[in-house]
């Protein structure tokens, strides 16, 4: 591969990055309870208690064992984290914000009305 | 004869006028299979590897050059050769292919090819940057002292690589029968690319399907288990470089942290080993999968009803539901 090749690579790249925003590809999705109930079976919980985000932008699915599952969006797909302590939560009014320790994977606040303080609750007990 | 092109500079227009084509249909059936973002990953991804290529193709045809002088057979560059060698060559990835899934070394170079949800053209591009590191070559050596001229090797494995650039993607359902049973085509791929516990670590042929069959390690692509793209433990990121060396930095840090006697298991045990059981390997999630109720349920979502009462109710595997005791947002 020589460099006007590699150039012309680069080039591509972008335009076809670009062309993928300008067609509006992607979209946005939302989670559901039936989409983080379908979710939290496919990564091996059998739940006992769900809570979406208002927005639909995370989940926290909770099994018979005491393990939460955290889901929340990425892209147009969602991604889970099993919750570890030491857990970064912090509780303001309605807003749970979790952070699962990964810096990569991000902090996320979910608007969980009413629920919020429960949850918030029901985490402490996460090992 | 020896001074062979490299058939992905010409392949590589192709690529991209399939890659809009694709984004058309995208575009027109299902907007979801493309991401632009996880696009652009993944384009950066090919490219960056390209860039890895110039700079290690220098080594790597020194090598060849160097393990064909130990040669057992003359090749000559004749029509017969050809197959043969792609042939041998398609061998030859395969078994590369299984040990990048079965040895953590080899499967923290393979796994940028896999770390993307989706399933589509762009993904066909995701390659890695650290091949030539992690010693996937070795795995050609053997052509080479067999006496496959390395020239001719090269063009083979361009071609190859060509060839699997078109099965990443979801726009072609099925293949007529014939070639489904001897070729590797974008259903059994599918397979390959999914996390499912039934399609994990299976379908590792590039061209031939037939290696996986004989091997026994084919699982066809079932009309009623849709395939979930991505790794187990999917990356939440976009981050280029986090998804190119994430699984290097994980060795490390597994590597600093273990016990001296189980340093080497980190290296080489399957993906997701560890010694104190606190993960999981393709095997166990299999294992698993297979003593669970849901195995023989492909279909089965734990919530089908579209009935607020059921949607009310968690349903359990065991087809039992209970109240779900907190609202839903």
């Amino acid at each position: 591969m020589n460099l006007l090749l590699l150039i012309g690579s680069l080039a591509a790249v972008l335009l076809l990055a670009w062309a993928a925003k300008a067609m509006g590809l992607g979209g946005d999705v939302r989670l559901d309870r039936d989409a983080a109930l379908r979710i939290a079976a496919e990564n091996g919980f059998q739940p006992t208690a769900i809570i979406v985000d208002h927005a639909g932008m995370a989940a926290i699915v909770r099994d018979a064992a005491g393990r939460h599952l955290l889901i929340r969006r990425h892209g147009v797909n969602f991604v889970t984290r099993v919750l570890h302590a030491p857990l970064d939560a912090r509780l303001d009014q309605k807003l749970l914000t979790l952070g699962t320790g990964e810096r990569t994977f991000g902090r996320i606040t979910l608007d969980l009305g009413d629920q919020a303080a429960i949850w918030a609750a029901g985490l402490r007990a996460v090992r | 004869m020896s001074d062979l092109p490299d058939p992905i500079d010409y392949a590589v227009p192709v690529f991209v006028a399939l890659i809009l084509i694709e984004m058309i249909v995208a575009r027109l059936r299902n907007r979801a299979r493309y991401e632009p973002m996880d696009t652009l990953t993944s384009l950066m991804f090919g490219f960056g590897s390209s860039v890895a290529g110039l700079l290690t193709g220098g080594m790597l045809l020194g090598l060849a050059v160097w393990v064909y002088q130990f040669r057992l057979l003359d090749i000559p560059f004749v029509w017969w050769a050809w197959p043969v060698c792609f042939v041998l060559d398609d061998l030859a990835y395969y078994v590369f292919h299984r040990s990048a899934h079965r040895i953590r070394w080899f499967w923290a170079s393979h796994v940028n090819h896999h770390s993307s949800q989706h399933y589509n053209l762009s993904t066909a591009l995701r390659q890695t940057w650290t091949g030539f590191f992690a010693g996937s070559f070795l795995f050609r050596l053997p052509l080479f002292l067999i006496g496959f001229p390395p020239a001719m090797v090269l063009f083979c494995a361009g071609l190859n690589l060509i060839y699997q650039f078109w099965i990443h993607t979801e726009v072609i359902d099925r293949c007529p029968r014939w070639f489904e049973s001897i070729m590797n085509t974008p259903s059994h791929h599918r397979v390959h690319h999914a996390t499912n516990p039934r399609y994990l670590d299976r379908n590792y042929a590039g061209v031939f399907i037939v290696w996986d069959k004989l091997f026994r390690t084919f699982t066809p692509e079932l009309e009623n288990e849709k395939c979930r793209y991505g790794i187990v433990k999917n990356l939440g990121t976009f981050n280029l470089l986090w998804s190119v060396f994430h699984e290097w930095i994980g060795i490390a840090q597994d590597l600093w942290r273990a016990p001296f006697r189980y340093k080497l298991q980190y290296l080489l045990a399957p993906p997701g080993w560890s010694h104190d059981g606190s993960r999981d390997t393709s095997d166990m999630i299999r294992r698993r999968w297979l003593e669970s109720d849901t195995c023989q349920m492909p279909t089965q979502s734990l919530t089908l009803s579209s009935s607020a009462a059921d949607r009310a109710a968690v349903r359990l595997p065991d087809g039992s539901a209970k109240a779900a005791n907190t609202a839903s947002a």
